[in-house]
């Protein structure tokens, strides 16, 4: 379970590659060394056995590592390797590739040459920033864009670099800023911990980049770089192509880095760069990230009480946890540490109307369950979750069918004759004798409309 | 959010409020029930310069984005104490809501407190919410809560700073009310108060100045006499021990392991004395009160004239000083042992040696009788006992016969069949409201014996079932009858119409309401499995729904036949698991047509007294009658112990209250104590029709007790049940047909009945009038069934037909 949904996205993205873009990849050891992070613990495993050793391995060595009854692990494990072309096989023998041995190697034993790992500024910054200042902007930057999403009124609004990947990647839907609503989606999104999320956004983001000719290999290049700086330090723009200065910008949108003004000739990594490869372990939100980060500690993330009268706890002060929690419960009062508020029919159908569905919004209270509701089992009262499933059933009752209606019929007989012949098609949804009118799916319209030219003619 | 200058302004104003002095004292306060909360968006402390914590207001107004959702309920800018995570609550400054974190180390003593001086609202599992309100406030005023130490109890729990604006109220609130009190001891009454100048101040004013009148001393050594005023030791419980509490059988083997349980208790007591850190000790000021003494004749406008100046007097009796009234030969049976939350109950009536009047307030099945009965005991003065209908009557008398050493010639029943008199001096009578309230035209017996109750002095009066009598009702009773103290019991404090702040003044304060979950927990009550089932309506019926009137529209869908299916198969479940299940319906059509066609006994208002006692004798004991049915009357005071299992079909629209009192007949299920026991209570209703609307209101009061309502939306193997009613279209036609000839009165609920016929409404209590004129008839009319109500039903010639043939046999064979 320590590898969530977007690691592996990235790891599939990156299969997704042909070779030759992947060898390409290869070229920068700060590449070789990301990716290297991002591989399951086997794999990493026969990655370091192989890594100093020249010559072939045959496959059959590898068992000899595992231990017995890991052979499935040992199969996926090699599965990823050959899928992103790190390793070869031929003739039962395993060999590393080229490239990458060279790169991975150079970033361990630090013989890079081509600046992969940034270049750190060699002049002092006059208006140098200290970490706590660029947690603080990545915060804000990256908390605006949540809380965009969440449709909390800041009085600010993203970029339109960060408005048009919102909508490019489904998360948002609406043409204007202001009519920009979160899809199913977003919401799933918003569930997610802060560095999933990112990783969402800048595989959207490498998508995209695709569409606008920028290489990906210089995108991706850029982004395991990011990976690899140091908090605080900062960076030359001098090492980066035309194509990741462009980058810069939008990730400067995101938070990911801090430039003092666009022209600056330096930029910082933000925390949540510096983290992007990291296995800093699932944090809750952007503040929540910083928090712990700095911490340094593991601490309980729940925070949501759920009580069988449908109230709702939260111990959060996050204004972006309560604006979350504002989607689906009707808050009521907040204090300092703690917002109260209630789960009712109409709270729940709000949520559901703007495509949040009903497992979604369990799985956020149980993911955020309060420890001391983890005392009990079933976690959540199964009462409530029932209840809220059943408000969504209850919107699903109705079924919506695009038509026609058939209405002022002159008699009784040419009602009679129109709506026989729809009913005998079958595409008739619903009548009404009495008052002549009824309803015909569109599919069947024509036919109808047909067959009443053909009544008239003959008629006529 | 407020814009920066109109925070200051509100802060500056509010900061001079806070620091203006209290000089003020008697003038301009508000009275009682126009106390409200006012919202003063202030911080509570001061700014302080140069100090690191000081409050700065643009830095904790956080402007962040949220805010605007909560509106003015944004409470964020109340600043945590550092060491807030040991304090288990938070204090809404807006409505006075206290949220209570009930799974602190503390939350047991914080519930005890907050329940004296606060209405509970909610008690779940995990976090509870309680409410400030004037009268909760006057009622812990009135059990001897000073101002002082509301305020600092609850600022050292809270894990804010208590807000200004509620110490305000909870200053208004308690500033006058209780602060006098009215005291009958040694056959004087005396005006009693522990502040020196608020009876000084009674004193200078003009009505209540001259009745004052100087006696001798009666006990000089324990008094002293400062300006006019006699000065006296404060009451204490001292001696007093309530019957049956272990400080009463002073029981000495105590077990190794309650040993520990104590200890642990006691290290759970320091860490609450650390954290509140209340040290009642130094309070010497308290231990004294002043008083002084009026003439007998002066209590009414004395009492009248405090109301008038805002100084209502609480009512005290000191019974252990009353000479007067000749004593009462009862006590608790040794064999009778009561439970803790009793005890507790009781120790705040009688918490400084004289008996308070107020309500106590515990679930139904958790012992209220015996509560009733430990006060008689306790008090030993003449008691008397109203209830609702005649036949809780015989059960608190038998109560009274099986708990304590009452002799039998000394309880006297005074209903419409019976008109006893009691031949000592003392002793207890129990009657109806009705009885009591009658003001009509007696009989000559019923005259005779309301002269009797009159005329005397009684020195208990135990009220049963309060909720459900209204105001006109019980202020005539309690002017008809003098008794010094007054004990309303209840087990829900709920009220459709809002009329409960009337008990309020009308009989005292709310002593103590008990947790219904913790008296499950500990067994004392029935645990219940709650379940909603959802019936769907079948598409002639909901047809037909769509299209009837209001009134009808009922009718169809407590008919519904899928509900009765549902209604068929649950019997049938649970009669195989051996339960014991009561079917109630609110209508009576529908009563008696689900009788009928499942074959079962049934009881509403129409049947006979004689007919009643047969069937819940033979439910009771008779294993081949598992299951009856019952209209309203067996909402309340109808005990059977037997029952396991509650079927619902029809209530009284969102009544929140008939749900509890009828989730009440199972809680004191006799097996409650078997291991894994669950009790079941389902309410049927029918989908997508009005009853779904009602259903989720009238759940709402067991869902605050913390009550879990399952959705059963199908009901597993329902359609292989072995003759199924109504399975075929044909059937659920005729069905559909019959439902639609009954007339309206049909779908009407039930009109009148013993338990609730004074429930709230005028006409209903003109009804019961009526009833109580009655002086002779047969047995039926006798046990209500010529009662105006029924007229309709007594009439119809169908009746004597469709009686079911079983009940028939029972009755005639019994006559």
């Amino acid at each position: 379970m320590s590898v969530p949904k977007f690691r592996t996205s990235i790891n599939d993205f990156l299969e997704g590659l042909p070779e030759t873009v992947l060898i390409r990849l290869f070229y920068s050891p700060a590449t070789c060394l990301a990716i290297f992070r991002l591989l399951p613990a086997m794999a990493q495993l026969f990655i370091m056995a192989m890594l100093f050793n020249d010559k072939p391995v045959a496959a059959t060595d590898l068992n000899l590592w595992v231990q017995e009854g890991s052979t499935s692990k040992q199969y996926d494990a090699l599965e990823k390797l050959r899928g992103m072309h790190l390793v070869k096989q031929s003739q039962g023998m395993l060999t590393l590739q080229k490239t990458f041995r060279a790169g991975l190697r150079n970033a361990l034993s630090g013989g890079d040459h081509n600046n992969s790992f940034g270049i750190p500024c060699d002049t002092e910054d006059k208006h140098k920033v200290d970490i706590e200042f660029l947690d603080e902007h990545a915060n804000n930057q990256w908390e605006l864009i949540l809380h965009f999403m969440v449709g909390t009124d800041t009085g600010k609004i993203p970029n339109n670099g960060v408005l048009s990947l919102l909508r490019h990647s489904g998360l948002m839907e609406g043409s204007t800023p202001a009519n920009m609503r979160i899809t199913n989606a977003g919401f799933q999104f918003l569930l997610q911990d802060v560095n999933a999320q990112i990783w969402t956004l800048l595989l959207q983001y490498l998508n995209m980049s695709e569409d606008l000719h920028m290489d990906a290999v210089e995108v991706l290049h850029f982004l395991f770089m990011l990976g690899s700086l140091e908090l605080g330090q900062d960076y030359s723009l001098a090492a980066l192509s035309p194509t990741q200065k462009i980058m810069l910008d939008d990730l400067r949108d995101y938070g990911i880095v801090y430039q003092r003004k666009s022209s600056s000739r330096r930029f910082y990594p933000t925390r949540l760069a510096t983290t992007l490869t990291s296995d800093t372990g699932a944090l809750l939100t952007a503040s929540a990230s910083m928090d712990s980060a700095i911490a340094q500690k593991e601490r309980d993330t729940g925070f949501v009480i759920l009580e069988t009268n449908f109230k709702v706890y939260a111990y959060t002060d996050s204004p972006l946890q309560i604006a979350v929690l504002n989607l689906f419960v009707h808050l009521r009062s907040r204090f300092a540490n703690m917002v109260t508020g209630q789960i009712s029919r109409e709270s729940v159908r709000k949520a559901l109307s703007n495509g949040i569905t009903a497992d979604q919004i369990v799985t956020y209270l149980t993911v955020h369950a309060h420890p001391q509701m983890r005392k009990s089992t079933p976690l959540l009262p199964p009462t409530v979750v029932d209840q809220i499933r059943l408000w969504q059933l209850e919107m699903e009752r109705m079924k919506a069918v695009e038509g026609y209606l058939y209405s002022d019929f002159s008699s009784k007989s040419e009602y009679d004759t129109i709506a026989g012949y729809a009913r005998d098609l079958g595409v008739m949804t619903w009548e009404k004798p009495n008052k002549r009118m009824f309803f015909v799916s569109k599919e069947g319209n024509q036919q109808i409309v047909d067959f009443v030219r053909r009544k008239v003619h003959s008629g006529a | 959010m407020l814009s920066q200058d109109e925070y200051s302004d509100q802060y500056n104003s509010s900061e001079s409020a806070a620091t203006g002095d209290d000089d003020d004292e008697y003038t301009g306060r508000p009275s009682l029930p126009s106390v409200h909360l006012r919202v003063k968006p202030a911080p509570p402390q001061k700014p302080n310069a140069g100090d690191s914590t000081s409050f700065d207001p643009s830095s904790t107004v956080k402007g962040d984005s949220i805010s605007r959702v909560f509106g003015r309920a944004e409470f964020s800018y109340l600043m945590l104490k550092p060491d807030h995570t040991s304090r288990p609550l938070w204090i809404n400054p807006l409505d006075g809501r206290i949220i209570l974190e009930s799974y602190s180390p503390l939350a047991e003593q914080a519930q005890d407190f907050l329940v004296t001086i606060a209405e509970p609202v909610s008690r779940p599992t995990h976090i509870h919410e309680y409410k400030l309100t004037p009268y909760s406030l006057y009622a812990a005023v009135s059990v001897g809560l000073e101002t002082n130490d509301i305020i600092s109890v609850l600022n050292r729990l809270s894990k804010v700073a208590v807000p200004q604006n509620i110490i305000d109220f909870i200053n208004n609130c308690t500033v006058s009310y209780g602060k006098v009190k009215l005291v009958l001891k040694y056959n004087r009454y005396f005006v009693e108060s522990p502040q020196a100048d608020t009876l000084q101040m009674l004193l200078k004013d003009p009505e209540i100045g001259p009745l004052r009148i100087e006696g001798d001393d009666y006990n000089a050594t324990s008094t002293t006499i400062v300006e006019g005023l006699v000065r006296e030791k404060a009451p204490s419980m001292g001696e007093l021990t309530i019957p049956g509490t272990n400080k009463g059988s002073n029981s000495s083997a105590v077990a190794g392991g309650q040993a520990e349980g104590d200890r642990q208790h006691q290290s759970v007591e320091d860490l609450f004395t650390s954290v509140v850190g209340l040290d009642r000790e130094d309070d010497d000021d308290m231990d004294a009160v002043h008083s002084f003494e009026i003439a007998h004749e002066s209590v009414e406008p004395v009492k009248k004239r405090c109301q008038e100046i805002d100084y209502p007097v609480l009512e005290e009796y000191d019974f252990r000083n009353d000479t007067r009234n000749p004593n009462l030969d009862i006590d608790l049976k040794p064999s009778t042992q009561i439970r803790p939350y009793q005890e507790k109950s009781l120790s705040k009536m009688f918490g400084n040696g004289r008996a308070r009047s107020g309500i106590i307030v515990l679930p139904c099945g958790a012992g209220k009788t015996l509560v009733g009965i430990t006060a008689a005991c306790t008090i030993k003065k003449s008691v008397i006992v109203l209830c609702t209908s005649s036949v809780s009557v015989m059960q608190w008398r038998q109560q009274f016969l099986q708990w304590c050493t009452i002799q039998p010639e000394n309880i006297a029943v005074f209903t419409s069949e019976n008109k006893e008199k009691f031949r000592n001096e003392a002793g207890l009578v129990v009657s109806t409201y009705s009885m009591v309230a009658n003001t009509r035209n007696r009989s000559h017996e019923s005259q005779k014996m309301m002269d009797f109750l009159t005329s005397r002095e009684w020195g208990f009066v135990i009220l049963d079932e309060v909720h459900v009598v209204p105001a006109a009702m019980f202020r005539r009773v309690v002017t008809t009858i003098a008794a010094h103290a007054k004990l309303g019991l209840t087990a829900t404090l709920v009220r459709e119409d809002d009329k409960i702040d009337d008990l309020n003044f009308l009989i005292g304060p709310k002593l103590y309401e008990a947790n219904w979950m913790d008296l499950a927990n500990k067994g004392h009550i029935a645990n219940v499995q709650c379940a909603e089932v959802w019936c769907p309506m079948t598409t002639e019926f909901y047809n037909e729904y769509l299209h009837e009137t209001p009134r009808k529209r009922r009718l169809l869908y407590i008919m519904n036949p899928k509900k009765f299916q549902a209604c068929q198969f649950l019997i049938n479940y649970h009669e195989k698991r051996g339960d014991k299940i009561i079917v109630f319906s609110d209508n009576v059509y529908a009563l008696q047509a689900y009788a009928q066609k499942l074959k079962k006994f049934f009881i509403y208002g129409g049947t006979p007294q004689g007919e009643r006692m047969n069937i819940l004798q033979n439910f009771q004991l008779n294993p081949e009658v598992n299951t009856i049915f019952l209209s309203k009357v067996g909402d309340t005071s109808i005990d059977l112990p037997e029952a396991t299992c509650l079927i619902q079909i029809s209530s009284h629209y969102g009544s929140r209250r008939q749900e509890a009192q009828r989730l009440g007949r199972i809680l004191r299920a006799k097996r409650r104590n078997d291991e894994g026991f669950n009790a079941f209570f389902y309410s049927l209703v029918s989908k997508d029709t009005q009853e779904m609307y009602y259903s989720t209101k009238r759940q709402a009061f067991l869902v605050d007790q913390g009550y879990a309502f399952k959705v059963i939306t199908h009901l597993q193997g329902m359609e292989n049940l072995p003759d199924l009613a109504y399975a075929t279209v044909g059937e659920r036609r005729e069905l559909l047909q019959s439902v639609l000839l009954q007339n309206e009165e049909a779908a009407g609920i039930e009109n009148g009945d013993d338990a609730e016929n004074f429930v709230g409404r005028g006409g209903g209590y003109v009804k019961s009038i009526k009833k109580a004129k009655r002086t002779m008839g047969s047995l039926s009319s006798l046990a209500g069934g010529d009662d105006m109500a029924y007229v309709e039903y007594n009439k119809s010639k169908n009746k004597e037909k469709t009686r079911n043939p079983l009940i028939k046999k029972l009755y005639y064979s019994k006559k």
